[in-house]
């Protein structure tokens, strides 16, 4: 069992908010969708780079799959908000970034959920976060030593050098030298080597220690 | 459509498990054992599914309850959640997960309900969107392009990275020799090899 897939951490909210609230939650987020709101209202997300992919699913009282009557029905009082995501980082410092970078819009996106304080100041609101977290049974990541700033930079480093490849055989060495170094005063945000971060390496000593006492190793 | 962004598409399904018992456990701490007990990294079976940027599994036991004076709510049946965030369309994804780790999905998925009449990968298809729940908001914040060229394109930063600190104030011609050498080995248009293979910690699968 784990939220942490290297360098990932999978965070799952689930939170309630009374049916008559569904339909205003739903219009605030088709709002959102908008492009010209979208790339402001995320403009602190993008800029703080720490998400790989997150979604948010709002599921109505009577929404949850009935896949026949071998399944009983729901009976719910309130609809729930579920929130998926896969960031870089300590839980801390997830919750911290995103209460500073986006303090409206995430009283906005979770408008009206029962029992949430504001998302200022931070201690209630990472205690609500604690309360209605949901842990990951199996997490996967296709790159567990890259961040998401690693998979964007990486790009821009293969489009570099796929530049410098360009008449490579008949390009002569000074104008070659010239070429290069043009490249690497592009990348110079993009170069670095994907290592285990401290974070990640206590997050697999705890995963080592977890499993050692699973299979009754000292 | 909120299940897109661009070409990546995220997949969120909630699967009933069926009420019960099976040898003194019950049917969805059974799946859970089965999901904590997999390999993971490079052996996980996700990362045999072609295209899968990132994915998780757990159980969703019962709704959260907000303390007095909210109201209690109690799910009549235990949920097994998979979501993933991949390239590509969802019968694709979903008929190659079939094609890759059906014997898994078989044991996973083995205990919920209407799962027992799921016996290919059209059925599995069938299946999957029974249980998928539309994204109301969906953000991505890295890129959607296939996986293979991510993989290959950190590769290509890692080693370029190491490249350029080992050739620091190195003279135009060495740099030019080497240069190619560098290329010849890495194959900048050749996605398949060498490249960072799915779910390792490094470029060499360690």
């Amino acid at each position: 069992m784990s939220n942490i897939a290297g360098k990932a951490y999978a965070m799952n909210l689930m939170t309630p908010f009374k049916k008559n609230n569904v339909w205003m939650n739903r219009l605030l987020f088709w709002i959102a969708r908008l492009p010209i709101v979208q790339k402001s209202a995320f403009r602190g997300l993008l800029t703080l780079s720490i998400i790989h992919y997150a979604r948010w699913v709002i599921v109505g009282r009577k929404q949850l799959p009935w896949l026949g009557e071998e399944q009983p029905r729901e009976k719910l009082n309130y609809a729930y908000m579920f929130f998926f995501s896969n960031f870089n980082g300590s839980w801390t410092q997830y919750i911290d970034s995103f209460s500073i970078a986006l303090p409206v819009r995430l009283n906005l996106m979770w408008y009206k959920s029962v029992g949430k304080p504001g998302t200022i100041p931070e201690t209630p609101f990472n205690q609500y976060v604690l309360k209605n977290q949901i842990w990951t049974d199996h997490y996967y990541s296709a790159y567990p030593m890259a961040s998401s700033n690693d998979v964007k930079s990486a790009k821009r480093v293969k489009e570099q050098l796929l530049n410098l490849c360009e008449n490579l055989d008949t390009v002569n060495e000074d104008e070659f030298m010239k070429k290069y170094n043009r490249a690497l005063f592009e990348l110079q945000a993009d170069l670095s080597q994907m290592e285990p971060t401290p974070v990640v390496s206590l997050a697999n000593e705890a995963i080592k220690k977890q499993t050692r006492l699973k299979n009754h190793i000292n | 459509m909120p299940n897109v962004s661009g070409k990546a598409y995220g997949l969120t399904t909630f699967c009933p498990i069926r009420n019960g018992h099976k040898d003194g456990m019950a049917n969805s701490s059974l799946i859970r054992k089965m999901l904590q007990d997999l390999p993971e990294d490079e052996e996980s079976p996700m990362a045999n599914v072609a295209n899968t940027y990132m994915a998780r599994f757990y159980i969703l036991d019962d709704a959260i309850f907000e303390s007095y004076p909210a109201r209690l709510d109690r799910l009549q049946s235990k949920y097994l959640v998979f979501t993933s965030n991949f390239h590509g369309d969802l019968d694709t994804y979903l008929t190659g997960m079939w094609h890759g780790i059906n014997t898994v999905i078989k044991q996973l998925w083995g205990n919920c309900v209407g799962f027992e009449k799921v016996d290919s990968a059209q059925s599995f298809v069938e299946y999957i969107k029974k249980c998928q729940l539309t994204n109301t908001f969906y953000f991505n914040g890295s890129t959607d392009d296939p996986l293979q060229e991510q993989l290959k394109s950190l590769f290509l930063k890692q080693e370029f990275s190491k490249f350029v600190f080992a050739h620091q104030g190195v003279a135009a011609n060495q740099l030019l020799q080497e240069f190619k050498a560098f290329i010849a080995w890495s194959k900048p248009k050749v996605l398949a090899a060498p490249a960072w293979k799915a779910g390792a910690c490094s470029p060499d699968g360690g």
